[in-house]
């Protein structure tokens, strides 16, 4: 029960990171990322090949990898989702983002197959026990990571003039635009962000568990997930949905049964969405931001 | 009334899609003085001021800044040629604590190096949010929003400072204290645009007044004029 437990909480933290640049782009932007998964997927398939290629430690490659999250999601807003909004709507976005999902999981299908393929550094096979548990050294790497990784993207919000003007846009649009703020670049830079931490995320997975390409869908999901329990917009709610999330998860696997996972999972959406529709923080969808 | 505008707007009109709320509208307002657009729901007056700060494209007209052609320009190019509006409903960032709100304000490249001096400034004019410094905007009164919004707009170092519906929702003592308010930051050299529902009180202090009725100025003329003409008596003094 113990070892089931800190084996959820510990997948728990690479689920917040996978979340949080959902519930920031959606806390911005209102638009629900479908592609979110794509860049998951994307970050584990280039943490691969430059494992594979050059023996680039999955960490080190963080570096690399969430630099190019980050220039890809930004142009990924300026130049296809802000101008689907603009001339569309909110669903021509959502659609958008859709299809888009759909080429790149094609096209890493046809580069790597649909085989499972991990991430395997010299360390994958080391643990420590404590009592009658046992950590795996990547699984705590990983989430060490994925805490510092966290409480760096509040930080950012928090303190710094750019990240001050991304919670002011959430909050109001018309009154940022009013004090100075070019709106579109928040934008840009807010995808960007979230797309970083996406693709961060996708290199711990890869280093903690099997993966394809056609899992980008459960990846949108669990943000989605995530995002309903923890609230909008905040890492601080990110964090607690994951770790609820990576809990409720591990304990289906464990004493239900692994193909019972999503049912779950769904189970909690509906659940959640019916008695405490703005999270257990109680923040609301608008006023979290 | 001798003073050079500092704005002027020419045959301006505004469009939601095909639904025009602003059509061929004109006036001006001089350097250093306070100016009032009024009249009543759906008159145009927040569209108007929306478009001159550059928060909405106008579909044809001319806006002159201090004689320069600016019609068109975004926000930020607005704020800083030092235009700035304080929006109808306040819209202070209610998760962010009054110094972030203000610190909002100060953005702009004009302001931004006196974002220390400024913040000194607004906390002496309204030592109330000198001790709610800390505190989240949303948490706050309505009377002490609308001096936040004030304040974070002042950040800005306007020359020209809009204020759209800024008693809305005030109780009376508060309402008599920002009509001071406004004569008095007036009276520091910011010329005052102001937008308002409250007719009496703003005639009362406007050195000129535009009447605005489905986007068009049907009336204007020197504030104290207004308040005895009988259209003005009629329509919005209820006698």
């Amino acid at each position: 029960m113990l070892q089931t437990i800190v084996n959820g909480l510990l997948y728990g933290g690479t689920l917040s990171v996978a979340a949080v640049g959902f519930s920031l782009i959606f806390g911005v932007m209102n638009v629900i990322n479908l592609a979110h998964g794509v860049f998951v997927v994307g970050g584990a398939y280039a943490a691969l090949a430059l494992w594979t290629g050059l023996r680039l430690d999955p960490i080190l490659a963080l570096v690399p990898i969430m630099a190019g999250g980050f220039v890809v999601g930004a142009a990924y807003q300026r130049f296809v989702i802000g101008p689907a909004v603009r001339r569309g709507s909110p669903v021509a976005a959502l659609l958008v983002t859709f299809g888009l999902s759909l080429v790149v999981v094609n096209g890493l299908t046809i580069v790597y197959s649909s085989a499972v393929r991990n991430v395997s550094p010299a360390y994958a096979f080391f643990s420590v026990r404590i009592g009658d548990v046992t950590i795996d050294a990547v699984r705590a790497i990983a989430f060490v990571t994925a805490l510092v990784l966290i409480a760096a993207l509040a930080l950012f919000l928090r303190t710094t003039v750019w990240g001050r003007m991304i919670r002011a846009t959430a909050q109001s649009e018309l009154a940022a635009r009013l004090c100075g703020v070019d709106a579109r670049r928040v934008y840009a830079l807010t995808f960007g962000v979230g797309s970083a931490f996406a693709a961060g995320s996708g290199v711990l997975i890869g280093m903690i568990m099997p993966f394809t390409p056609a899992e980008e869908v459960q990846w949108t999901v669990y943000a989605f997930v995530v995002v309903v329990l923890g609230g909008v917009g905040s890492p601080a709610g990110a964090m607690l949905g994951g770790l609820l999330l990576g809990l409720a998860a591990t304990l289906t696997q464990t004493y239900v049964g692994p193909v019972y996972t999503n049912v779950v999972m769904f189970m909690i959406l509906l659940a959640m969405l019916l008695v405490r529709p703005n999270g257990i923080l109680g923040s609301a969808f608008r006023a979290s931001r | 009334m001798t003073a050079a505008p500092i704005l002027e707007v020419e045959g301006l009109a505004v469009a939601y899609g095909a639904a025009f709320a602003v059509r061929d509208l004109s006036f001006s307002v001089p350097e250093g003085g306070i100016v009032a657009l009024v009249g009543s729901n759906g008159a145009g007056k927040t569209t108007t001021v929306q478009a001159i700060a550059g928060a909405m494209r106008p579909r044809a007209g001319r806006v002159r800044l201090a004689g320069a052609e600016v019609a068109g320009a975004d926000c930020a190019e607005m704020v800083r040629r030092g235009v700035t509006l304080v929006p109808e409903g306040r819209l202070v960032f209610p998760q962010m604590t009054v110094d972030e709100n203000l610190r909002m304000g100060g953005l702009n490249a004009r302001a931004a190096p006196n974002v220390t001096r400024n913040l000194a400034r607004v906390f002496e004019l309204f030592p109330r949010l000198a001790e709610r410094r800390n505190q989240l905007g949303g948490s706050m009164s309505g009377g002490e929003q609308q001096m936040l919004a004030i304040a974070r707009g002042l950040m800005a170092e306007p020359r020209l400072m809009i204020l759209d519906e800024p008693s809305l929702g005030l109780m009376p003592k508060l309402v008599g204290e920002l009509f001071g308010l406004i004569q008095r930051l007036n009276g520091e050299g910011i010329t005052i645009l102001l937008v308002e529902q409250n007719v009496r009180q703003t005639l009362q202090i406007a050195d000129r007044a535009y009447v605005l009725e489905k986007g068009r100025v049907v009336l204007s003329g020197a504030g104290s004029d207004l308040l005895d003409d009988p259209f003005v008596r009629k329509a919005f003094l209820g006698h």
